[in-house]
């Protein structure tokens, strides 16, 4: 319980310095948002200043960021200087469309890279378990940009299965939860079979297997159970991979998420939409970690008992 | 983004899952000569090629073959009116274009996975070896930045300095440290307990050079085989960033930029993204299995398995 308390603690100690950061980082980034509401070689100097006074620029950066941070913590998250929304409304909806997203392509990653790297763990030297570590190394290999040109090319263009952009019905939903979904699934599959195989050899196993058990519940159940710990931890690195690669993915595919907004306004310089994004993202991975890390420990009574709890 | 953010952390962040599992006991490890053979021969050539499209990209004459554009012939296939890969839709041709892409990819992988790693040993030694505040410091720093995806800080730096490949080496390296940091302040904690750490230091050799004279020289092959990977990531990102406009900009010739110019154009020719993909899915997979095996190589568990 303590060691949840600190650190948890801790996480909150990282978010707010990331929330520093990001702050500083896009204020000191040139241009701000008048230059893309007005345009500055027509418009009175007067009403450039008027404007920037109105959006909060001219105050002092500790007083900027006050308002900012008080705002986030009240729940008031501001409005976005682009389009006048509140930036609550747009996390909502943007906010739907990433998490559909990312949820699909982590159950596709899980749920094909588990079962898959068990299987190939069992029959590990043949051939399933060859071609399977060939595809992986490939998808593993493969940037997720060429293989999204690759899935457009076969699916959209040449087979026209399915809509290559935007987001109308579930069938857009499939290509980019493939392609986003491709590498951690390899890696997935990658890390199973090693916890597998080394659980497979361990002593417990043919203990098990003596006792009369058969080998398909040993494997499923008391094997799987004991390589769940790496594949814990690799969840949480997971949820920031794809965090990252949602940016490129949703760009790619025109999908109205998180990442394209973000994108969107870091490059307008819309600060209150850029920093709660970015603030969220950070939040997203440093709470992952976290939990992995929490998890990790109710996982496997060697670390939790351990005196070290760093 | 992988693209973007090709993530080193991830074959990495389970070093005991991974590289110290007794896997090949049950894999059948023994690679043929012949294929590593062949695998050194395609880097060298890799290389070679990148090599001279950075001299290339130095030299007027040679440059002017990369951007000079034909619009007389455009989207040209392989192998049509003397053009061996074709052209693109300015009509350059894709020879030199893929020569130049490879030259820039060589130099920005190369020169952020150089800082990636020197800021990781830097500051994996600092956080292993030199005491609780430096510890904590190291810590903070490393979680701080693993909260951000290297795409924004790419964004940012491409605010400050303009867009180009200066920031995408720069972002690249300012996120990638994180992960080999970790790596090393874990490797550094171990040795930190032998013997021969302990007998250096109640001789009195300064903690300094106890850190270059007996740590470092521990840490290189684990170095080795990241750098290899801090490269395989490092021209992932280059092209992702690119690709999305970020990086290399106007008539550069980065592999980013012919795949996104190749993404207009899908409809009606599938070349350029072929050619430039199959080009840079071919480098990273040459790489990776380098630095798989290479951690196998210096990985005594698997050594001795094989």
């Amino acid at each position: 319980m303590r060691y949840a308390l600190g650190r948890v603690s801790y996480a909150v100690f990282i978010l707010l310095l990331a929330s520093v950061v990001t702050f500083l980082a896009l204020r000191a980034t040139p241009g701000n948002i008048s230059n893309s509401l007005i345009n500055p070689a027509t418009t009175p100097p007067e009403v450039i200043a008027e404007l920037r006074s109105d959006l909060g620029f001219d105050d002092s950066l500790p007083k900027q960021y006050w308002d900012h941070a008080s705002g986030v913590l009240t729940g008031d998250l501001g409005f976005s200087l682009s389009n006048r929304t509140p930036v609550s409304d747009l996390i909502k909806d943007a906010g739907l469309y990433t998490l559909a997203l990312a949820a699909a392509a982590f159950l596709i990653a899980f749920g094909l890279g588990v079962p898959f790297g068990m299987l190939s763990a069992i029959n590990a030297g043949g051939w399933f378990d060859r071609v399977l570590r060939l595809a992986c190394s490939v998808a593993q290999s493969i940037p997720n940009f060429v293989l999204a040109l690759v899935a457009v090319l076969i699916f959209g263009v040449k087979l026209g299965w399915l809509p290559v952009s935007g987001a109308n019905s579930w069938k857009s939903l499939v290509l980019p939860a493939v392609v986003l979904a491709a590498e951690p699934g390899a890696l997935t599959t990658r890390v199973t079979r090693t916890a597998v195989l080394e659980e497979l050899g361990a002593d417990y196993t043919r203990t098990l297997r003596s006792r009369g058990l058969t080998k398909r519940r040993i494997n499923w159940i008391h094997v799987l159970r004991n390589s769940l710990s790496p594949i814990i931890s690799l969840g949480a690195v997971q949820i920031r991979t794809l965090l990252g690669y949602t940016l490129v993915v949703e760009v790619i595919f025109r999908w109205p998420g998180l990442g394209t907004k973000l994108v969107d306004a870091v490059l307008d310089r819309d600060y209150p939409v850029a920093e709660v994004l970015a603030l969220l993202l950070a939040a997203v991975v440093v709470g992952s970690n976290t939990l992995s890390d929490l998890l990790y420990r109710w996982a496997d009574p060697r670390v939790r008992l351990s005196k070290s709890d760093t | 983004m992988n693209a973007a953010v090709p993530d080193p952390d991830e074959s990495t962040v389970l070093p005991s899952a991974q590289s110290s599992a007794p896997v090949a006991a049950a894999t059948p490890r023994r690679r043929s000569h012949l294929a590593d053979r062949l695998r050194l021969f395609a880097l060298m050539a890799y290389g070679l090629v990148g090599a001279f499209g950075l001299i290339a990209l130095r030299v007027p004459s040679l440059k002017r073959r990369m951007t000079d554009q034909d619009l007389s012939s455009t989207l040209l296939s392989p192998l049509s009116d003397g053009y061996l890969l074709g052209t693109d839709v300015l009509g350059r041709d894709f020879v030199w274009r893929l020569i130049g892409g490879l030259g820039v990819s060589l130099a920005v992988g190369l020169s952020a996975a150089a800082l990636s790693i020197g800021l990781g040993l830097l500051l994996g030694i600092l956080g292993g070896f030199y005491g609780r505040s430096a510890a904590a410091t190291t810590s903070v720093l490393i979680d701080l930045t693993w909260a951000f995806p290297a795409i924004l800080l790419a964004i940012v730096f491409a605010g400050w300095l303009g867009p180009g490949l200066r920031a995408v080496v720069l972002a690249l390296a300012l996120t990638g440290w994180a992960a080999f940091a970790r790596i090393v302040r874990g490797e550094v904690l171990s040795l930190r307990e032998r013997e021969f750490i302990a007998a250096a230091r109640v001789l009195g050799v300064p903690k300094r050079v106890v850190a270059v004279r007996h740590l470092i020289p521990n840490l290189i092959p684990l170095t080795l085989v990241m750098s290899v990977f801090f490269v395989a990531t490092s021209i992932v990102a280059e092209a992702g960033l690119s690709f999305l406009g970020l990086g290399a900009q106007g008539s550069t010739p980065s592999l980013g930029i012919i795949l996104s110019d190749g993404r207009d154009y899908l409809t009606v020719t599938a070349w350029p993204v072929v050619l430039a993909g199959g080009v840079l899915t071919g480098l990273v997979l040459l790489l990776n299995s380098l630095s798989d095996s290479l951690r196998d190589r210096f990985d005594p568990h698997r050594r001795h398995d094989a």
